[in-house]
Parts: structure tokens; sequence; C-alpha cells
């Protein structure tokens, strides 16, 4: 077939229609390059899965009119963490003082953000998938799908965690498994009075809810609830690398999927979605978090990295954040690159702007500062003792039934049960506390 | 060679989802995508463009909503897309979509050039009727084929479509001008290509026509050129499930609990007993 007029080449060229490409090809676009976003999903969003909790301020700085426009469901006024253990459950509830993140579909989200790349210019090419960057004499020169060759002055790869386009570059290691989480999910259509109602919001107002204990099995990760504007997303999140182990050694007992369904038919949450429906269930993978993710470069001659490709997740078990810092990361991208075009083009120098500004970012900072938090809720001693521990000693405290114990002497009587002694604890506990 | 196939933008069934408290099916925020039995009729007609040269135009009678579905097709690698949409069209049943779709066909040879073929799929996965490949041959008064798993020249203006029975390949010789209509996964249809797509988006070669340009005699088009009555739906009604789950010890175990549910229901037993040894 003839094809006539159609360019062989773009100024960039945008692997991945998620929130880290999108932000990235709206700001080029905007800014008066020619860029070409290829998504292999059938329109942008269509391939994405998370929780359900994203920060608005770095997205704000993108699109000043995020709060107006964008497909927006419920602001989180209340962040709730429960540590759970055989039929007890500990919550605390948090009642925010101001808006600072929204809960919404990440489909519709990263369809909001494409189209907004679209209007500004971007050409957005869906239901193709890139097999290769290809490079010539050590530079990016631009994609290869199929049979079909794309040349570029400069790719933005952003591609997501599953980074196999890098791999075949050299410039990420093949997964380890210890670095990575798998996260599986599912929406319960509630209905928007039964959600208001059951968890005393208003409308409009969302709520966050993280779970730590026995929900895992014993795995590193935890559950969420979110909600939004009708429906409740239900989900976990494991360690792949040790839910692996236990699996080979017989540890688990239960299939992810099972573990999800205990969840949701556990008696202290399932009456939140009592009588609903189950509309929709998905898997993804995402990034255990912390900053062993991350390439050992961010760029390189004729390419930047950006998102959960470039290792920008923080999954601290009590919170996970990757929507803005890939938003973030596709802002700064598109900064550097501007800047590289004014300095003579997108050489490797040039682009060394962009770690440089990433380094410098909130969400580099984030992701030093809380790799001890990482590190601590991989240790069993917290993710599985803290629950037992916390439920062990408020059934202590309000479950007597004549004698109340003092608190001290309860937390030392669950300390007990849990064979863990205060000491060793708090000394394990200083210990990652003073590497945090 | 000149061919036209057939593409219907059809809601995706397996997500519409069906309310038991008002009989009706729930079809909002349900995607649209491209009807799966065209992709068969999609694929013969590249294949048989790529194989004799030519062109292929992707048609289709729809509200603007299925140009993404056209996209799709010429991502594929069909040359040009015809979409045919106005609001004079809606509510058609395949009588008056088949008159829709012939008279586009007619303008396209007027206009475009001669069309040699026109390519259906098997039926909808939305209505299942398997109507239009023969009401458009009818209309245009073209010779018809259905059921096919391939085809090629055979002589001058001479087609041979393969037709797969029952028992038996049978093989048509067909002149041209004529119509096919593919059978379910005949053939597998080709991924999206990044040139094609691409093209599709910048160039945008999808012709729009609405009435005003087929002028077509609103009593023939739409709900008002539809002669069919749907008089009744009466929906399956739904099974309430009993959602028992038992932990069985073996095979055996299950085999024999499975059983013994069965035997000891009272809506089930009597056919199981009636099926199995005649028993009234
Ligand atoms: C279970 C779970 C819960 C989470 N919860 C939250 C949360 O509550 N809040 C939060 O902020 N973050 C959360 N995250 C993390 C968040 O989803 C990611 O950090 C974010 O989506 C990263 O954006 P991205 O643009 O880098 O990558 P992605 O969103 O993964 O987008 C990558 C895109 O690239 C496309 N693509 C990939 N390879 C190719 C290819 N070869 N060719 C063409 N296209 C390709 C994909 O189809 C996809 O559309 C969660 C993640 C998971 C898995």
């Amino acid at each position: 077939m003839s094809n006539s007029n159609v360019p062989s080449k773009f100024d960039v060229v945008v692997v991945g229609a998620g929130p880290a490409g999108s932000s990235a090809a709206y700001l080029l676009a905007k800014a008066g390059f020619k860029v070409l976003i290829v998504e292999r999903g059938r329109g942008a969003g269509t391939k994405e899965l998370y929780g359900g909790k994203i920060y608005a301020p770095p997205l704000r700085e993108v699109w000043p009119n995020l709060d107006k426009e964008a497909p927006i469901h419920r602001w989180v006024t209340t962040e709730r963490l429960s540590f759970v253990w055989k039929g007890r459950v500990t919550t605390l509830d948090f009642k925010l003082g101001r808006r600072v993140a929204f809960t919404t579909y990440l489909t519709e989200m990263a369809k909001w953000m494409a189209d907004k790349a679209v209007e500004a210019g971007a050409v957005l090419v869906d239901e193709v998938r890139v097999d290769e960057i290809i490079t010539e004499g050590g530079k990016v020169i631009g994609i290869r799908s199929g049979p079909d060759k794309l040349y570029a002055d400069i790719v933005v790869d952003a591609e997501g965690v599953n980074r196999i386009l890098l791999e075949k570059l050299g410039l990420a290691e093949k997964i380890n498994p210890d670095t990575v989480a798998l996260g599986v999910k599912e929406v319960i259509n509630v209905g928007k009075k039964a959600i208001e109602e059951r968890l005393l919001l208003t409308e409009n107002e969302g709520m966050a809810w993280l779970l730590m204990g026995d929900i895992t099995q014993g795995i590193p990760g935890g559950g969420f609830i979110y909600t939004m504007k009708d429906t409740i997303a239900l989900g976990l999140v494991l360690h792949i690398g040790k839910a692996y182990e236990a699996a080979k050694s017989g540890a688990l007992k239960d299939t992810v999927p099972m573990m999800l369904e205990k969840l949701r038919v556990h008696p202290y949450f399932s009456r939140i979605w009592r009588d609903a429906d189950v509309l929709e269930y998905g898997a993804h993978m995402t990034i255990e978090g912390g900053l062993r993710y991350m390439p050992k470069k961010l760029y390189m001659n004729g390419l930047v990295v950006v998102g959960d490709a470039a290792g920008l997740l923080l999954n601290t078990g009590y919170t996970i954040r990757g929507v803005d810092f890939a938003v973030y990361s596709g802002k700064l991208a598109a900064e550097a690159i501007i800047k590289a075009f004014e300095n003579g083009g997108p050489t490797e120098e040039n682009l060394s702007l962009y770690e440089h500004m990433l380094k410098q970012s909130f969400v580099y900072k984030e992701l030093v500062k809380h790799s001890g938090i990482v590190k601590m809720m991989e240790d069993p001693t917290f993710f599985t003792k803290l629950p037992a521990i916390v439920n062990g000693m408020m059934g202590k405290l309000f479950e007597a039934d004549y004698e109340e114990p003092t608190v001290l002497e309860a937390l030392l009587e669950s300390f007990r049960e849990e064979e863990m002694s205060l000491t060793r604890f708090l000394l394990k506990m200083f210990s990652v506390v003073s590497r945090l | 060679m000149r061919i036209v196939v057939g593409i219907k933008w059809v809601p995706n069934t397996q997500a519409v989802r069906f309310d038991p408290k008002t009989g009706t099916l729930i079809r909002a925020g349900v995607p649209s995508i491209v009807n799966p039995h065209d992709f068969p009729a999609i694929e013969l007609a590249l294949r048989l463009r790529d194989n004799y040269g030519g062109e292929v135009i992707a048609i289709s009678m729809a509200p603007p909503g299925a140009i993404q579905g056209l996209e799709h097709v010429l991502g594929m690698g069909a040359d040009k897309a015809v979409l045919l949409t106005d609001r004079k069209f809606a509510g058609a049943d395949t009588l008056a979509t088949s008159y829709v779709l012939a008279k586009g066909i007619e303008k396209i040879s007027r206009e475009i050039g001669p069309v040699d073929l026109a390519i259906f799929g098997h039926e909808t996965i939305d209505s299942s009727t398997a109507h239009i490949g023969a009401q458009v041959a009818s209309w245009l008064g073209w010779p018809y084929v259905y059921y096919v798993r391939d085809a090629k020249l055979v002589g001058d203006g001479v087609i041979r479509a393969l037709r797969q029975t029952e028992k038996a390949v049978e093989e048509y010789d067909i002149k041209l001008p004529a119509v096919l209509a593919t059978a379910i996964k005949a053939l597998k249809p080709r991924p999206v290509r990044l040139s094609y797509k691409l093209r599709a988006k910048l160039e945008k070669p999808i012709i729009i026509w609405t009435n005003d340009d087929l002028g077509l005699d609103p009593r023939c088009t739409g709900l008002k050129g539809s002669p069919t009555i749907v008089a009744n739906i009466t929906w399956m009604p739904e099974v309430p499930r009993k959602k028992i789950v038992y932990k069985p010890k073996d095979p055996r175990d299950a085999a024999r609990w499975i059983l013994r549910q069965l035997f000891t229901d009272e809506a089930v037993a009597p056919f199981l007993r009636k099926a199995l040894w005649g028993e009234e």
C-alpha cells in the first residue's frame, strides 16, 4: 500500500502512553516539538492497573487546571491504616486537614493525560507495540515495531515497570524477583450512597485505607481499599520473590486469587461491600520500592527514561506512590530535552541534565528518605510481628473478663506471646530507623 | 481489484451486563469493538489485495464513534474507509442497514472506482442475524457465497470461493462483481502495523458520507425503513446459584459428592434418572 506522506521521522518518540509518557509528550508538544506517542494498548490507559490514590501537587505543575478538568473521583479526606491479625483488627483513622490527593481510575486518568498531549499536537498511535529501541554507533536513533522503523532525535522510554526495551538495550538488568511486587485488585460495585453511608464520607470525600497483617499470609506486602465515585477498589500487593519462595516451600496455603477472595469475605471488611458485585478484577506488576529498581543511568545519547521504567516508585506499606513521580519525571525530562535542543541537541552530555534535575527533585529525595522504611517493611519483625503485637495488646486491654492489665503489662504479654523481646524489637527498630 | 469490506462497530457483548430487576441489558460504559467475526473478512480482503493488487475499502454504517474501529482496520492495512453516518440511519434493522450499505457501495463504484468484490463477516456478536451479506448481494444483484474460508482469482473476472461444510469442501466459481461472507474464525487476522496506523492518524483516509451525500429516501433507512418488529424478548431466567464450596479429599470423593448433590436435587434428579435409565 502507499505510504505517501507519512513521515519516517519525528523529533520525539515516546514509548508508552502512561502518566510518565503523556506528561512528557504534552509538555514537548506544547513547546513545538513534533511528538509521536506509541502505545500498545487499545487507547491510552487500557493497560493500566493501580491502587487508587494520586497526589495532586506534582500534577498541577504540569496541568494547572487539573482540579477542574481531570476525572477526579473523590478527594481523600480520610486515611486509615489497619493491623489485621486472626480476626482482630486495630485501625488508625486520620482525618486530613487539607486536600492533597484524590482517587480515580488510572484508566480514566491516563486517557485524560494522553488526550491533553494530543490536544497539544502530539500524535498518539495506539494498538502498536514497540519491539526495540534502535541504536547506531552508541546513539539511539529511533524505534522498531514489527517490520516498521521510525526515527527520532530523541526517544522517551516510558514503558513502565516491565522494561523489556531497556533490558534489550542493556540499560536495565533482567528483573530480579526480589525487587518487584504483584498487585491484584477487584473493583466492587458498592454504589455512591452506600460508600458514603458505610464509610462516613460526604459527597466527593474519599478514603484511602491500607491494611497490614495476616491477610498476606506471611508474605511482605499489604492490602488496600480505595473509594471511587461509586465503586470500591480492593487489592493486595505481594513481594514476588518471597511469595515464590513461600509457594515453593509449601508455606503458602492459598493462591493469590484465593488470598484476595479471603480478604473480600473477611467478616470485618466484607460488610462494607455487602450485597455488591465484583465488576472487574485484574493484576499488574509493581516495584517493591526504594532505589534498587533504578537503572544505573537514566539517559544516553538520544534517550531518556521516565516513570516506573526509571524505578521511580515509593512503596512503604502504608502508602504507594508512582503516578505523581511518573508525571514529575516526565516533566523534568521534557524540560531537560528542551534545554538540550537549545544547547545543540540531545547528546549524552546535554541529557545528563535530566538525571541531575531528577536527583535534585522531591522525587529522588523521597525515595532516598524512605529507602529504610521499604527495607523495614520487608522484615518479618515488622510486617508480621507488628500487626500481631498490636492486636495482641488490644485484645489483652479490651477483652479482659474481670481484671484489665495495664497498657505496659498488655504490651509485654503480647510481645512474649509472639516470642519477641521488647528490647530486641526496640533494638532492631532503632537499627533500622537510624539508617533512615 | 477493488474490495469493499463491511465492518460493524458493536458493543463488546462480553462486557454487557444484565440487570435482573428490569430485564434489560446495561450497555452504559461498555466499550465498543470491531465485530470479531468481521476479522476473517478483513483478512481475506487484505490477502486478495496483496496477491492481485488494488485496494481495500472498509465500510461501516455507524455513529461517528466507529471511526476508532475503522482506524483499527486501516492500521491492519486497509487503504481507505467509508463511514456512512446520519441520524436518519439510526434504529435500522438488517433490511435498512443492507440498503444503506449497498447504496454506499454503489457510490464508491461511481466516485472512487468500480467495486469488484464485497466481503462481510459471518454475523455480528450483538444480533447474530447473518443477514447482511445476503441482503447487500440482493440489493446489488450480485452473486453471493457464504461460509467462505478462502478465495482466489481464476481466469478473467472469476473468483473461486472455498466453502467448507460439515462433510465436504465446496468450490464455487463466480463472476465478479460478487459478495462473499466468511466463516467464523476462517482466517487469522494480521496485527496492526505502526506505519499503517500512523498513516491512519495523520492522513485520516476516512470518507464520511451522510444522507445528504447518499440522497436516499428516508422512508427506506433507519427505523422508518425497518419492517422488523421485535414483538417481545424473553430473557433466560437467572438461575440462583447455591454457592456451595466443597473440599473433596480426592477425585473419587469429589465425584461421589457431585452425584449425591445431583440425585438429591428435586429439580435435576428426575431428568437424570430419565436420561440414564428411562425412568419416568
Ligand atoms: C497494584 C498497584 C497499585 C498501585 N497503587 C498506586 C497508587 O495508589 N497511587 C500511585 O500513585 N501509584 C500506584 N501504583 C503505581 C503506578 O501505577 C505506577 O507508578 C504508574 O502507573 C507509572 O506510570 P508510568 O507512566 O511510568 O508507567 P505505566 O503506567 O505502566 O505506563 C506504561 C505504558 O507503556 C505501555 N507500554 C509498555 N511497553 C510498551 C511497548 N513496548 N510498546 C508500546 N507501549 C508500551 C503500556 O501499555 C502502558 O500504557 C500502583 C501500582 C500497582 C501495580
